[in-house]
Order: structure tokens, then C-alpha cells, then sequence
């Protein structure tokens, strides 16, 4: 709202205060070109090559293909291996979330409020998983999971998932969970409630936005996982971005069908997006990830 | 050190008016203070001053010169924010520093001059600390020398005391007073605290929503009000309705107005200008009695209305609650102008 | 109830987050260092040694992968560091439509880096649709996929890193008091001035966090390279996938994980070098 406010101030003050010595349309238009062209253009691109048709191709000189149908998308949607992967993508997205959430919020409770002695070590801890390149922790997993029976099994590929997921969690609510007052969890407890009500009642809907933007973020980043699944689950378990691969990644590439599993990839992740666009407020999301 | 005027300034924001038609001058080396309950526009005057904020019209001269098209970093004039606002990546001295790093002043010489505007604030040892590891009242001299230091044409000050303890406020509001009476800088201080006005203006203008309601010599605005506002404003007061009888104006407990020729219907007598005798007969009676130390005061409810009386000096004796007491003056109170609501 | 002291409540909330990352990242993670060294490694048992590192930087292909892998962290984080600073500041402007283009540039967050490595294909292939715009202009473009300089991987990989990197920039941009920007310039500074030392050091903190970010997944990156990079050299995560899958090579899978997470955490302690005094000031948040 204030910064709002204080955009107001700032632009009643003129390009002379402003960094920028531009008049606002010109931004605008500046913008509008390069998304256009750096999002506008791929979609449509991607858009006109789901929709291709087999019959008549699309070569070379054309900019645009002959003529269009919707036979890559019966075939990709009749093929019972990629409504498969989007349903495979959906319950890995959902179960690493869950698990996600539960296995963060004590953490994050206990680094944001509680006074203890390796604080940073522990904060260091859980936060590197992030330096270390998520190749290196599948690899090394893998035979750990080789011997408990976890490899190509969809509850192997939730847990390497979780840990990927699991640092930012931490982080986002220990952020959020630092912007509750003391007082008001202190006065709930005066008040008779325990501690898991006080979680219940106090800290979970206030730190309400910091838990959406978490679990959204989360799921987000289990759609669209692909190494640590790709080396624990595959050929078995079967998501989207793996079937992208294998149809990217081949001898032939499959232009067509791809462009059908990137839409399918996609329209879930803008979706949550635009939906969840006041949730995954910048503010949320930078607390996340600004600092190591 | 400069004038300073402003001529016709106005600010809006969206359909609120923040700051309504506004004439305003200080002359070179007075000290002026804007006084007036929060959200009365006071900080929006003084960034538009200091060119952070813009007036939607109006002028503003600076030592005559027209500044109102400048960037603020072309005026000259030391601002000290209300939050302080000091770098807090950079050392006291690199704060203090900075202004004349920006005027490319020479090292030698601005290595002069930081430690003289220390000094001057007293904190000449905490050269080296960051902002942090200073205390509110260090940290706010910091931003004062740091405002010092470039030898601004005018000072402006917003409420650069109000985050501060009471004690503490009491002493650098003398300290500033001292070194404004020394510096001799045009300075404006802008406050929603009457008696920070009261003790270092040389010149008070009293704000409300945006205009200038009163004006004047801080014992002048006191003791002789025009309006209910700055009246109220200054500290307590009884703003009393007088009663016509055979062309005497009389005042609630029936003394006759000793100077009878105004003709205005309202005055505010302060509650230090009212002396009460006990008498079980008088036309008062004490409802209220509070002991502060220095003074009493005391509420007393006459016919139509209660008054606020305050007494001083140890040897005046208490009233309890009930005493009847006869009420008289001991100024002649200042009329009001009227049609103040 | 009874009460609990304060470091042993601590212990107990850590342990599902903590317990579970030592588990399932510390251990492997300790286990694949051993492994490099000859202890525990599968399919080798012939004592402590030194060999797989040796095997490692002999070859030249594995050394040249290495050397690749920096690569494909440094030139991605510098090109989209220096898009996405100028880019925060400007989003931070006040013009027409700014939420819309806040909310349009975070959309490659949610984009999968295959879906980038597939959309640079479609536009900037042979016979891409950026050829075929430019043919009939007589222009000609140079090969930009599986190229020798992996351009292809570099945009598609600053095409997902400028936004995360803007966000983090702008977010640090943003919590700087506005008060202290508009202090340096009553003092004489002018934007630019302002900017430079008062901005881009409060920001530091969130610049370099993101900087780091983004070099660490340029080490590790592997879908990206491999389906937009040359066919030599190889990133030395694709290495490592094909010495573990296909050739069951653990002792040097395991050396050269430990390699990329030493660089890596060489690349951090040099990030805590360099915040450390901004942290001391108070400037991070
Ligand atoms: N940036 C802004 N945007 C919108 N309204 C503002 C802004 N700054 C101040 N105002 C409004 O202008 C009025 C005057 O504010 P201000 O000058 O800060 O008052 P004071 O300093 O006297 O407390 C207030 O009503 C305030 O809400
Ligand atoms: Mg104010």
C-alpha cells in the first residue's frame, strides 16, 4: 500500500528523480517489445508446432506451416503415456509438497524464534542441498536407494525431490514465522492455548501467505524436476519433463509431440501462476531465496 | 545560510490535499517551526523543500534563487529525516563524509571538516562505529552533523527528536538550540510536540490540514492565541463562551471582563490564569483534584460547564473533591476570533 | 506438562527438517566423498586411493568437461547479471502496466529448463524459425545449437535465470530505505552517484546471493547442455551420468561429484567474503 503511495510521489517527480531519465510509456513499450519477443514469440512458436499437420509438414522456407490440425494432440492425448505422466507429474507434485510443509515448519519454527547456540550452523545445513548441484545429490543417493528398493519407484522419486525442496521451504517460513510477533504467540499461550494450538490457531494463519507461497513454490519446482527424477525414477516413473526428454533427447526429435508436453507442462504452471500471482508476492519469494 | 521562501505551494496526493495554497518565509538565521498534529502536511513542506517531493504549483527561492526546478542535490540545503536515514553500510565518519565526497571537496579538507562537525555534536570518539552500534540519540546527532557538514544554505529538521526518551529529548533540544545560536544556519524544524516549539523557535507557525493557521513569537502564540486551534494546540486551555448582560461581558462565574471592548463571544483563559479561594458559597466546587509535584490541577464544575484550573508553589493548600470555591482571574484573557469551531 | 528448555524444544523441532537432509543429503554426500578416495566404493576394494582423482584430471575429455562446466556457470550468471540489475531498476519505476510486466517476467520461473532448451530449438536451430525470418533478408545465422561456444545453452539458460535473478535484485532494491536513497541526495549526490554507493551496496547482499545461485546450477547443469551443447567437450555432470549408468565407474562418478561441490563451495565461502561486511553493517537483511 505505502509503496504504492510512494510510487505515486515518485512519478508526479519526473524523470528528473527517477534513475531512469525516461517518461514511463517509453518502459512500457521498451518491455512490451522484449516480452514479446522473449515470451510472446516461443509460445506462439511452440503454439504453431503442437498444431502442425502431419500431412502437409513444416519446412524450411515457410514461416509460418501450410496448414494446421489438432492430430498431434488426439495422438498425444489417446497415447495412454503422457496423460499418464501428467497424472505421475501431479501426485509427485502433491506429495512433495505435503511432506514438504510437514517436515519444514518445525525447523523453520525453531530458527526463527528460538534462541540456540549453532543457529547458523544449522541454517548453513539446511541450506546446502542448494550448493550442491542436484546431479551430485541423485548420483550419490542412488545407491543408498539401489539397496532400500526406492530406485524407479515413485516414493523414491518424492523423497530426492524433497530434498531439493526443502531448503527454500525452510527458509521462506522461517521468514515469514520472523514477521509474527513474539507477543501475540506469548499472548495466545497466556491465554491457555498449548503449543500445537498456538501453531494451529496463531502461527499458520498468520504466517498464511509465507505457507502459500512455500507450498506453491514447492510444487512448482516438483513439476518441473527433472534431473534428480530423471536418474532415480526413470524409465520407469514416467513425469513430464522426463517424456520431454526422451522425445528431445533422441536420435529423432519429435517437434510436434513435444510441443503438445510442453503445453501440458505449461498450462498447470501459469495457471498456479496467475492464480496465485498476489500469493507469490516478490517480497515472500526474495525472503526465500535473497540470502545464503 | 539563506532565506528561504515559499510562494503559492500546493500538494496533492490522488484526491487527498495534503498541503493547501501555502506562503511561508524565514529570514536569514531564524530558527521557524512548522507545529501541528501528524498527518497536518509538515513533511510533505519540508521534501518539497529539499526536492524529494514536488508541488503540484507554487514557488520556492532559496537565497532568492528560484530552486523549485532543481534536483535535490542542486539545493543545498541539509535535510535530517524524522528516521535519521543514515547509511547504515558506511561508518559515522563516511556518513558525515558523504556530502562532501559528493562536493569533491579535497581529502585533507573534508577529513578537517568530519572530525570538526563530530565535535560539534559531541562524537568525535565513534568516527569509526557503524550506525548500529549507536545508540538513537547518537545516531541522531550523526544525521544532524552529517547535515552540518556541507554548510547548507538552510536546515531542515523532522522531528529529529520524537524517537528519542524524554530525558534525552530535553538535552538535545538545548544542545540544538546552543548550536543553532552559534551556527546561526536558517534552520526549519518541524514538530507535533508544543513545547520543543515553545522552547527553541524564534518563530512558530501553527499547521492544520494542510494550511497555516496562526503565527508568531512562541510567548506572543502562547499568551495571546487568535484562534481555538493554536489556543488548544499550545498546551490546555478553557475556551470560554462569554455571556452579554447590560453590555457587560461576563465570564461563567459571573466576573464582569475587566476590558469589556471586544466584542468577540469566546476567549481562552489558561488554566494558570485562574485563582481559586475556598467558599462554600462560590459558585464552583471542585469535582477532580490531580498532584503532578509542581502543580495541581483541578477540575471545577461550575453552573453549565467544567473549567481546568491549575495552581503552583508549595504553599498553596489542597482542595478535595467537593470543596465550593470562588474563581477570579489574574490576566486579562485574549480574545478568540470568531466563528472558530 | 512439563517444560522443556529451550535447546532441547530447538533439537527436537530441527529434527524432522535437519534429520531428514542428514539422512538422505549429508550421508550420500559424506559416502560419495569416501568413494572418491577408494573407501566404500562400489565395485572397487582395493584399499584407499588416489586413483580415481587421478583418472580424473588425466583425461582429457573429463578435464575439458570440467573446465565446460565453469563455463556453463560463469557466462550465464554474467550475462544475466548484467540484464537483470539494469532490469530490477527499471521495474521498479513507476510506468503504465508495471504489475503486469512484474508478474510476466516471473513466468520463466515456472518454465522447466527443458521447455527453454526446446523453445531455443524451435527458434534458433538450423532451419529454426529464426533462420527462416532471416533467409528471405539474405541473412544468414551462425550455428547457435550444439555449437562450439554453446550459445544455445547460454540463452536458454539466461532465459531462466534473468527472472530469478531480478526478482532477488529487485526485492533487496526494494527493501532499502527510501528514506536513506533520498538522504544521499539531499547530499549532493546525484542518481547516478546514488546508485553506485548507496543502491548497489545495500543491494549487495541479494546480488550476490542470486549471483551464487545461479553459478552453482551452471555447474551442476546437465538437461540444458546436453540437449543445446556441442558434442565436445561434455559438461562433467553428463560425464558423470555416463560413468555411473552406462559404465558403473563409481570411484570417478564419486571424484568428480566432489570436485563440482568443492568448486562449488569455494565459490560460497568466497560469496561470505564478500557479504560478510555488508552483514556486519546491518546492510542485509
Ligand atoms: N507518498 C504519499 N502518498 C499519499 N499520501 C501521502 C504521501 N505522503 C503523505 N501523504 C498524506 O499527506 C498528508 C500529510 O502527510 P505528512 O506531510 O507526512 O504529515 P506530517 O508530517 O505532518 O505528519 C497525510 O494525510 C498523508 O497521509
Ligand atoms: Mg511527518
Amino acid at each position: 500500500m505505502s509503496q504504492s503511495a510512494e510510487g505515486v510521489q515518485i512519478a508526479k517527480a519526473g524523470p528528473r528523480h527517477g534513475l531512469v531519465a525516461a517518461d514511463g510509456r517509453w518502459i512500457t513499450m521498451g518491455l512490451g517489445v522484449a516480452t514479446l519477443l522473449t515470451l510472446g514469440l516461443p509460445l506462439i512458436v511452440t503454439a504453431l508446432w503442437s498444431l502442425m499437420n502431419p500431412a502437409s509438414g513444416w519446412f524450411a522456407p515457410d514461416i509460418l506451416p501450410p496448414s494446421l490440425a489438432r492430430a498431434h494432440w488426439r495422438e498425444a492425448l489417446s497415447d495412454r503415456t503422457i496423460p499418464g505422466a501428467f497424472l505421475t507429474s501431479l501426485l509427485i507434485g502433491v506429495c512433495v509438497t505435503v511432506l514438504t510443509a510437514v517436515l519444514a515448519l518445525p525447523p523453520a519454527y525453531a530458527l526463527a524464534k528460538l534462541p540456540f547456540r549453532a543457529k547458523r550452523a544449522v541454517e548453513l545445513f539446511v541450506l546446502a542441498p542448494l550448493i550442491v548441484p542436484g546431479i551430485i545429490v541423485a548420483v550419490g543417493i542412488g545407491s543408498l536407494f539401489f539397496r532400500l528398493g526406492l530406485v524407479y519407484t515413485i516414493p523414491g522419486v518424492i523423497l530426492v525431490q524433497t530434498i531439493g525442496t526443502l531448503p527454500f521451504m525452510i527458509r521462506i517460513l522461517a521468514a515469514t514465522i520472523e514477521g509474527v510477533p513474539d507477543d501475540i504467540l506469548h499472548a495466545a499461550r497466556s491465554l491457555g492455548a498449548g503449543p500445537l494450538q498456538v501453531a494451529r490457531h496463531i502461527l499458520v494463519p498468520v504466517a498464511g501467505p509465507g505457507f502459500l507461497a512455500g507450498g506453491l513454490l514447492t510444487f512448482i519446482s516438483s513439476f518441473e524436476e527433472f534431473e534428480k527424477t530423471f536418474i532415480i525414477g526413470a524409465p520407469f516413473v514416467q513425469t513430464l519433463p522426463v517424456i520431454l526428454w526422451t522425445y528431445l533427447g533422441g536420435r529423432v526429435i519429435v517437434f510436434p509431440t513435444a510441443a503438445v508436453v510442453t503445453f501440458l507442462l505449461l498450462a498447470p504452471m501459469l495457471l498456479i501462476f496467475f492464480l496465485a500471482e498476489r500469493v507469490l508476492r516478490d517480497d515472500v519469494l526474495a525472503a526465500g531465496m535473497g540470502k545464503v | 545560510m539563506a532565506e528561504l521562501s515559499l510562494t503559492s505551494i500546493r500538494k496533492t496526493f490522488g484526491d487527498a490535499t495534503a498541503v493547501e495554497t501555502l506562503d511561508l518565509s524565514i529570514a536569514n538565521g531564524e530558527f521557524l517551526t512548522l507545529l501541528g498534529p501528524s498527518g497536518c502536511g509538515k513533511t510533505t513542506i519540508l521534501r518539497m523543500i529539499a526536492g524529494i517531493a514536488m508541488p503540484d504549483a507554487g514557488e520556492i527561492r532559496i537565497g532568492g534563487r528560484r530552486v523549485d526546478g532543481l534536483p535535490p542535490e542542486g539545493r543545498n540545503v541539509g535535510l535530517v529525516f524524522q528516521s535519521y536515514a543514515l547509511f547504515p553500510h558506511m561508518t559515522v565518519a563516511a556518513n558525515v563524509g558523504f556530502g562532501l565526497k559528493m562536493r569533491k571537496v579535497p581529502r585533507r579538507e573534508a577529513e578537517d571538516r568530519i572530525a570538526a562537525a563530530l565535535d560539534l555534536v559531541d562524537l568525535g570518539r565513534f568516527a569509526a562505529r557503524y550506525p548500529r552500534e549507536l545508540s538513537g540519540g547518537q545516531q541522531q546527532r550523526v544525521a544532524l552533523a552529517r547535515a552540518l557538514v556541507t554548510e547548507p544554505d538552510l536546515l531542515l529538521l523532522d522531528e529529529p527528536l520524537s524517537n528519542l526518551d524524554a530525558k534525552l529529548r530535553d538535552q538535545l533540544r538545548e544542545d540544538l538550540r546552543r548550536l543553532q545560536e552559534r551556527l546561526r544556519v536558517t534552520t526549519l524544524y518541524v514538530t507535533h510536540d508544543q513545547s520543543e516549539a515553545m522552547a527553541l523557535s524564534d518563530r512558530i507557525l501553527v499547521m492544520r490540514a494542510g494550511r497555516i493557521v496562526e503565527e508568531g513569537a512562541p510567548e506572543a502564540l502562547y499568551r495571546r492565541p487568535r484562534t481555538r486551534f493554536a489556543a488548544e494546540f499550545l498546551g490546555q486551555t478553557n475556551v470560554v463562551r462569554l455571556i452579554r448582560r447590560d453590555g457587560m461581558a461576563m465570564l461563567p462565574w459571573g466576573e464582569a471582563m475587566p476590558d469589556a471592548q471586544s466584542d468577540s463571544a469566546y476567549v481562552s483563559i489558561r488554566p494558570e490564569d485562574i485563582a481559586l479561594r475556598p467558599d462554600p458559597h462560590g459558585p464552583g466546587r471542585i469535582t477532580a483534584c490531580t498532584f503532578l509535584g509542581p502543580t495541581v490541577e483541578y477540575r471545577v464544575e461550575l453552573a453549565e460547564r467544567s473549567l481546568r484550573v491549575r495552581q503552583t508553589g508549595s504553599g498553596t493548600v489542597l482542595l478535595t473533591e467537593g470543596t465550593g470555591v470562588a474563581l477570579s482571574l489574574l490576566v486579562t484573557p485574549h480574545p478568540l476570533a470568531e466563528g472558530m469551531a | 506438562m512439563t517444560r522443556l528448555s529451550v535447546p532441547m524444544t530447538a533439537a527436537i523441532l530441527l529434527l524432522p527438517g535437519a534429520g531428514y537432509l542428514a539422512l538422505l543429503f549429508g550421508l550420500p554426500l559424506v559416502l560419495a566423498v569416501l568413494a572418491s578416495f577408494g573407501v566404500l566404493t562400489r565395485g572397487y576394494d582395493g584399499g584407499p586411493t588416489l586413483a580415481f582423482y587421478a583418472e580424473l584430471f588425466g583425461t582429457r575429455a573429463y578435464v575439458d568437461g570440467l573446465v565446460f562446466s565453469t563455463y556453463l556457470a560463469l557466462v550465464p550468471t554474467a550475462v544475466s547479471l548484467m540484464i537483470s540489475v539494469p532490469l530490477a531498476v527499471l521495474l521498479a519505476q513507476s510506468f503504465p502496466g508495471r504489475r503486469l510486466f512484474t508478474a510476466l517476467n516471473k513466468v520463466p520461473l515456472v518454465v522447466p529448463g527443458i521447455v527453454a532448451a526446446f523453445i531455443v530449438m524451435t527458434l534458433f536451430d538450423r532451419g529454426g524459425t529464426a533462420a527462416r525470418v532471416l533467409a528471405p533478408l539474405g541473412l544468414d545465422l551462425p550455428k547457435l545449437v550444439r555449437d562450439d561456444w554453446a550459445i544455445g545453452a547460454v540463452m536458454a539458460t539466461v532465459w531462466k535465470t534473468v527472472p530469478f535473478m531480478t526478482l532477488i535484485v529487485g526485492g533487496a532494491m526494494a527493501s532499502i530505505n527510501r528514506d536513506v536513497v533520498l538522504a544521499a541526495r539531499t547530499l549532493g549526490a546525484g542518481p547516478v552517484a546514488t546508485f553506485w554507493q548507496i543502491q548497489i551496496p545495500l543491494a549487495l547482499p541479494g546480488i550476490t546471493a542470486a549471483t551464487l545461485l545461479s553459478f552453482i546450477g551452471g555447474m551442476g547443469a546437465f538437461a540444458v547442455p546436453n540437449l543445446l551443447g556441442p558434442v565436445y567437450p561434455l559438461p562433467l555432470s553428463v560425464h558423470m551420468y555416463v560413468n555411473a549408468f552406462e559404465r558403473a565407474n563409481w570411484g570417478l562418478v564419486a571424484a568428480m561429484g566432489t570436485t563440482l561441490s568443492a568448486i562449488s563451495c569455494v565459490v560460497l565461502l568466497a560469496y561470505y567474503r564478500v557479504t560478510r561486511g555488508l552483514r556486519a553493517a546491518g546492510g542485509a537483511r
